[in-house]
């Protein structure tokens, strides 16, 4: 089985992110893996080493990815596609699925595990998007993946009415929930190693595509705006009977929740 | 006049509410409106449809549509938008929702927004307002196609009322079986729970109740206030609650009028899931939780202590 894992750089999100004339100030800011994609980095090992699977990852971003792209490696991702590309500045998911299109094409992959969403987009659509225009099936929010025989996979995913379980024919693209696994944290013997690792980077170019053809964006961002954040109300320390009943009082007069 | 298709939020036979909001928003932009409702025994659901709002209602009614699957799913919506001809297409914010809108996108060359909280029309231009990066920054943003397909995260509309519509049932064709993508399996929540998404009350607990007996000491109290039971993911993480009980950006979102939080720090990525909500109550043993900084009111103490106070105390001015 061929696994093909696409991976983002995201701007860190424990830290501030401070806004100005509305655009993110980048300074200070720090970049991680997108949390989701680990865990589909993890996803893939497992396959690998449970089932004997080859794995590959891809990543759309700039040459200061690779740093990133080692830390997978050292997780026990076997090869790495960097798309190198100035111009796809502004793009948005359904570019990006174009793009991961062709990169799918230039394999004969069977499985795509992206991440269920991107923490600096919040949108949760490339891996749909990507499998509606390779035609493959695909089942987002997955929990838990298993594989049944050359040409199927199981898994579970998390629905609205419970745990939906479906049998999948490969090729097929998954994207994963951060309850699917617990990412491993590289050994020291991954770390070096992955060091002498070599990262294919390729432009559009060389990719055998252009702008033209992966197409415009659908949707832009004008404006980033601060978030309207809460401000702390009464906090109250001391005797618990004497404040909790202060609270419930409050809950009531105040906020009129219980009427 | 702007044509919008509200896709109807259904479960177990049930209409939601999201979708009378949805609705509602609809009509105060002037649009056109109409609703497509997709699934299995949904027929009678047809005045219901339209008293939330509803001109038309495009009805997919298969024993084939029983069990979810987003493929024939996206077909019945991607058909439904195109008898409609709409120029937008609106989900609420709810699993089903999250894994269809993006495949009915691909499909009409739309562009796709997700928990949308705002949006906007000046002449035939869109454009939409939603949060980012867990909740840290506010975007707008510009749609560039003649369709936009929109998710509208919980609490964004208001339903109001007296935007009842006709009723106007239109059947759908049934589409082929995911033959590649085979649903063999529901595993069912606990039901008789109340959902998350429609409480007006949200009781969540976190680590900090440790164990079984903390939780259940917890859900006594959501009981008596017949409120939503919710978690942090520690709570999921530890085998405690069920996944759809976890309120957070991979969890629930969720909007009620008041949202207790007892033994939950408030990481970010759980606030992405609650700070909708109109009332926040806290109730930590650290003085310095994160929780603190979102919450109207906070009780510093154990909770061993505290929620069997809280009960007692509401009980009476219940009373
Ligand atoms: C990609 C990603 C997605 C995530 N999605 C979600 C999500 O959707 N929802 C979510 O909740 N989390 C999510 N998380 C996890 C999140 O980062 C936190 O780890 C989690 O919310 C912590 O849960 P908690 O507050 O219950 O536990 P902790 O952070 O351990 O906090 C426990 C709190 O209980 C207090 N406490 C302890 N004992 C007592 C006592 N006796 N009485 C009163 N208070 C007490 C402590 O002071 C502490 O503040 C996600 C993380 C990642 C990386
Ligand atoms: N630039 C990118 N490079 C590689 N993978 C990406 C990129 N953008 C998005 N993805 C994948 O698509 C998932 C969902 O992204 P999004 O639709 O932006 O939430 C991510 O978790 C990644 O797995």
């Amino acid at each position: 089985m061929k696994i093909l894992t696409t991976v983002k750089k995201v701007v860190d999100v424990e830290l501030n992110i401070h806004i100005e004339n509305g655009a993110i100030v980048e300074d200070g800011l720090q970049y991680v893996i997108n949390a989701w994609d680990e865990n589909a980095v993890e996803a893939a090992v497992v396959l690998k080493e449970n089932n004997g699977a080859q794995t590959t990852l891809v990543s759309i971003g700039g040459e200061d990815n690779t740093d990133m792209i080692r830390k997978c490696y050292a997780m026990g991702i076997e090869n790495a596609i960097l798309i190198d590309e100035p111009s796809l500045a502004g793009a948005d998911s359904f570019v990006y699925a174009r793009v991961l299109q062709k990169v799918y094409e230039t394999g004969d992959y069977d499985l795509v595990i992206a991440g269920k969403q991107a923490q600096d987009t919040d949108n949760g659509q490339t891996g749909i998007i990507l499998s509606k225009y390779l035609d493959l099936p695909c089942v987002s929010n997955v929990i838990s993946m298993e594989v049944m025989d050359e040409t199927h996979i199981k898994v579970s995913r998390l629905g609205d009415g419970g745990i939906e379980i479906v049998e999948l024919a490969l090729p097929a693209v998954v994207t994963v929930s951060d309850s699917i696994n617990e990412p491993r944290l590289p050994a020291m013997r991954g770390i070096m190693m992955a060091k002498k690792k070599k990262i294919e980077i390729m432009d559009l170019a060389k990719l055998g595509t252009s702008l033209d053809e992966v197409g415009g964006a659908k949707s832009q961002i004008v404006e980033f705006m601060k978030s309207k954040t809460r401000q702390g109300g009464q906090k109250f320390e001391g005797d618990a009977a004497e404040i909790t009943t202060r609270v419930v009082d409050l809950l009531a007069n105040e906020a009129k929740v219980f009427i | 006049m702007v044509k919008i298709l509200v896709i109807a939020d259904i479960k177990e036979g049930v209409l939601k509410g999201s979708t009378a909001e949805l609705l509602s928003k609809a009509k105060e932009l002037g649009a056109q409106t109409a609703v497509a409702a997709i699934g299995y025994g949904i027929e009678p659901l047809a005045q219901a449809l339209a008293d939330a709002g509803s001109d038309t209602q495009y009805i997919a009614d298969d024993s084939s549509l029983e069990l979810f699957s987003p493929g024939p799913y996206a077909d019945c919506v991607v058909q439904a938008a195109k008898l409609f001809e709409a120029d937008m297409i609106w989900f609420g914010f709810s699993e089903t929702g999250k894994t269809v809108a993006p495949r009915v996108a691909a499909s009409l060359d739309a562009a796709c927004a997700t928990e949308i909280t705002d949006v906007t029309l000046e002449g035939e231009q869109i454009q939409v307002i939603r949060p980012a990066i867990a909740g840290k920054v506010i975007q707008r943003i510009k749609v560039n196609t003649k369709i936009l397909v929109a998710l509208v995260r919980a609490g964004a509309f208001e339903a109001s009322s007296g935007m009842a519509g006709t009723q106007n049932v239109l059947p759908l064709s049934i589409p082929a079986p995911d033959l590649r993508a085979v649903i063999k399996e529901i595993v069912l929540d606990a039901s008789g729970d109340i959902d998350l998404a429609d409480a007006d009350i949200v009781i969540s607990v976190g680590r900090g109740a440790k164990d079984q007996a903390g939780v259940d000491l917890v859900k006594d109290l959501a009981m008596d206030l017949a409120a939503g039971f919710g978690s942090s993911r520690a709570m999921v993480d530890g085998g405690f609650m069920a996944h759809n009980k976890q309120v957070g950006q991979t969890g629930k979102i969720v909007a009620p009028s008041l949202y207790v939080a007892i033994g939950i720090s408030g990481a970010i990525q759980h606030l992405a899931g609650m700070t909708g909500s109109k009332t926040i109550l806290a109730v930590n043993k650290d003085p310095e939780a994160p929780i603190f900084n979102v919450a109207d009111y906070g009780i510093v103490g154990d909770l061993f202590e505290v929620v069997p106070i809280l009960r007692e105390e509401i009980k009476k001015i219940r009373a």
